[in-house]
């Protein structure tokens, strides 16, 4: 341990790097504007009651507003009832700036709707992956037909295409098809994974011939041995991927930003965030932040409770 | 004894169910095969083509132009800007990355288990959204409230001072990071980095892991005595392939850099066109500005450069693997 001191301090300083824009991201989320223009409050702020400009500004209180209330201030002269209903709705707008900034995150901007959008996407994205890439893997690696050394050479030669690469074609096609601003176009371009038939291949070439035989003597017909025998022993692989595939196509922003234009009904998270970045002003660092917060949240929380099968998903590229 | 059962029967109805199995195979395969061709391989098809061509999405006909999209990409300003902004970041962001990920993986992996906890720190950048910690670092590097730039102006009226960078920022301010095109390519090379380099630290732990202990053990007996000697004679050369893969897969993955551009800097690619890089120029020209040709011309260069490195990659790897 003595000895290893340097070690840990070196490795302390690159944490403290990479943890740096975490910290400010979530802890901006729980300040006031105020406290994040000064850089004051330490992480959590001080929580003390801020008046949210805008509500107020929403509510101003009108001459029809002051007749109302005239009832219930007996004896004042128009000014200071106005004043006085000015103090309520002042009261009515202050709240702590952590339930400012995570309230105007869902209120601005539909961020519920693009949360959902995001895992429609991701789960569809996946579901058809499987569906396409299962039954050619078990092709591929244990039936005998003529041109499978040519199908499986094309799935090698793929592998070599990055899709983002090919962004442009893709999407004249799906524009001369109409598609584009619908959740087809966000799904279409993933439905094959090539990466998936090469990993899927190379994990049914190890499972025993036996177990198909005996699946056919059974008299299962081979689309049923895929879902019903190969499927289940292929459940730790399957997971893997499904890990790699879904971290990807979250955090994807390339792909959405090509095929959505404007339809705030199809955004993902990454495209909500954009936008809210776009047409906020100064002020609104806070909630900016807090959107943030709740789009990175997920899949952070579910890598620190499964660490080791996120790291093996993610890095199942370096089994090639 | 069903086993033999089994045997026979199969050999008695070969020729039939080798039929069978054909058509169940082609069957099965046919799909992926369809889907393949048509995302995969039209496209690179219709890029191709269409680099020859003046297209532009809503005219119903278009011109060949020959190689005049190509000749553009390398006699336009524009361009070369693109290209050096590109290079710039794959040559930064590629070995200081890959050097930073074997690094920690040595120092994480002689730790043992405490080791983990940092394994878990780094890579949180690889899962995080990069879009949203691109939008943080912009705050971070915020001129005046950034954390950057305050940090910094802490070290103002101590020793640090005699350092020129110091001396300077305190007089006349710190940089503006993003909006300085001095500084604005390199800091989208930091943040590259940041994100990239915990990925391949955890490819070289798990090559790190499949290094036999038996092999230390034989090195120390033939006199291998100092951590460097250790690490020069057995460590690299085990670590051969994966240290190949994991620059491909950075390069190729530097070669795509996008979100954090275009987080940064929505139209132009940066100050003076600093950080203009291909996938930008792709996105810009080709969807912004409907100039199709063009676009395709610099997506056929972008397929070539990384085709080219993934077959360096396999022919590197079926070349030495082998020890």
């Amino acid at each position: 341990m003595t000895r290893d001191w340097w070690k840990h301090l070196v490795l302390i300083l690159g944490a403290i790097i990479v943890l740096a824009p975490f910290y400010m991201m979530v802890s901006y989320s729980f300040k006031s504007p105020g406290e994040i223009d000064r850089g004051e409050g330490g992480f959590f702020g001080r929580q003390e009651m801020m008046i949210d400009p805008r509500c107020v500004a929403l509510r101003q209180p009108g001459r029809a507003d002051i007749e109302a209330a005239r009832a219930r201030f007996v004896g004042q002269d128009d000014a200071s009832v106005q004043a006085s209903l000015l103090a309520e709705t002042e009261a009515d707008c202050s709240m702590r700036p952590a339930l400012f900034n995570y309230s105007k995150a869902f209120t601005e901007a539909p961020l519920v709707r693009y949360l959902l959008n995001g895992v429609a996407v991701t789960l569809s994205i996946f579901l058809i992956q499987s569906v396409v890439a299962l039954p050619a893997a078990y092709a591929l690696a244990k039936l005998n037909f003529w041109g499978r050394d040519a199908v499986f050479g094309l799935v090698l030669f793929c592998l070599l295409i990055p899709v983002h690469a090919i962004a442009l074609p893709l999407y004249i096609g799906l524009a001369k098809l109409g598609l584009t601003n619908t959740y087809a176009a966000l799904v279409v371009p993933w439905t094959i994974s090539v990466f998936g038939i090469f990993l899927m291949r190379q994990f049914f070439m190890t499972v025993p011939d036996d177990l198909i035989d005996a699946a056919r003597m059974d008299g299962m017909s081979e689309l049923a041995i895929v879902w019903r025998v190969m499927l289940p022993t292929a459940i730790p692989a399957l997971l893997a991927f499904a890990i790699f595939s879904v971290v990807a196509h979250w955090n994807d922003y390339f792909w959405p930003r090509i095929v959505v234009t404007g339809n705030r009904d199809l955004f993902t998270p990454p495209l909500g965030l954009r936008e809210f970045k776009g047409d906020g002003d100064g002020s609104f660092f806070g909630p900016m932040m807090a959107t943030a917060t709740v789009i990175v949240t997920p899949l952070i929380v579910a890598f620190l409770l499964a660490q080791r099968r996120f790291i093996d998903g993610i890095t199942l590229s370096g089994m090639k | 004894m069903v086993a033999v059962d089994a045997s026979g029967a199969t050999r008695v109805t070969k020729p039939k169910a080798d039929n069978r199995q054909a058509r169940t195979g082609w069957m099965l395969a046919t799909p992926a095969l369809v889907l393949m061709v048509l995302i995969l391989l039209v496209p690179i098809i219709l890029a191709g083509v269409l680099s020859f061509t003046n297209y532009s999405l809503g005219n119903s006909g278009f011109g060949w132009v020959g190689l005049q999209n190509y000749e553009r990409l390398f006699a336009r300003s524009t361009y070369e800007k693109m290209f050096v902004a590109t290079f710039t970041y794959v040559v930064t962001v590629v070995p200081i990355s890959v050097g930073l990920g074997l690094g920690a993986a040595l120092l994480v992996h002689s730790l043992g288990r405490i080791g983990d906890i940092y394994k878990t720190i780094y890579f949180l950048p690889v899962m995080a959204t990069l879009l949203a910690m691109a939008i943080a670092w912009e705050f971070m590097l915020h001129p005046t409230i950034g954390m950057v730039n305050r940090t910094l102006e802490m070290a103002c009226g101590t020793w640090l001072e005699v350092i020129p960078f110091f001396a300077g920022g305190c007089a006349d301010g710190f940089p503006i990071w993003l909006g300085d095109r001095d500084y604005a390519i390199w800091v989208v090379c930091f943040i590259g980095i940041w994100q990239g380099f915990g990925f391949n630290m955890v490819l070289f732990l798990a090559g790190l892991t499949s290094v036999h202990r038996e092999l230390y053990h034989a090195a120390e007996m033939d006199g291998a005595r100092s951590g460097w000697e250790r690490f020069r004679l057995v460590t690299w050369p085990a670590l051969g392939p994966t240290t190949v893969f994991v620059v491909t897969i950075s390069c190729i993955r530097a070669f795509q850099v996008f979100d954090t551009i275009e987080a940064f800097w929505p139209q132009g690619g940066g100050p003076n066109k600093s950080a203009y890089v291909m996938m930008f120029a792709i996105f810009e020209k080709g969807i912004q500005q409907n100039l199709i040709g063009i676009g395709s011309a610099i997506t056929m260069l972008f397929l070539l450069f990384v085709m080219f490195l993934t077959l360096i990659q396999r022919w590197l790897v079926e070349r030495k693997v082998h020890y």
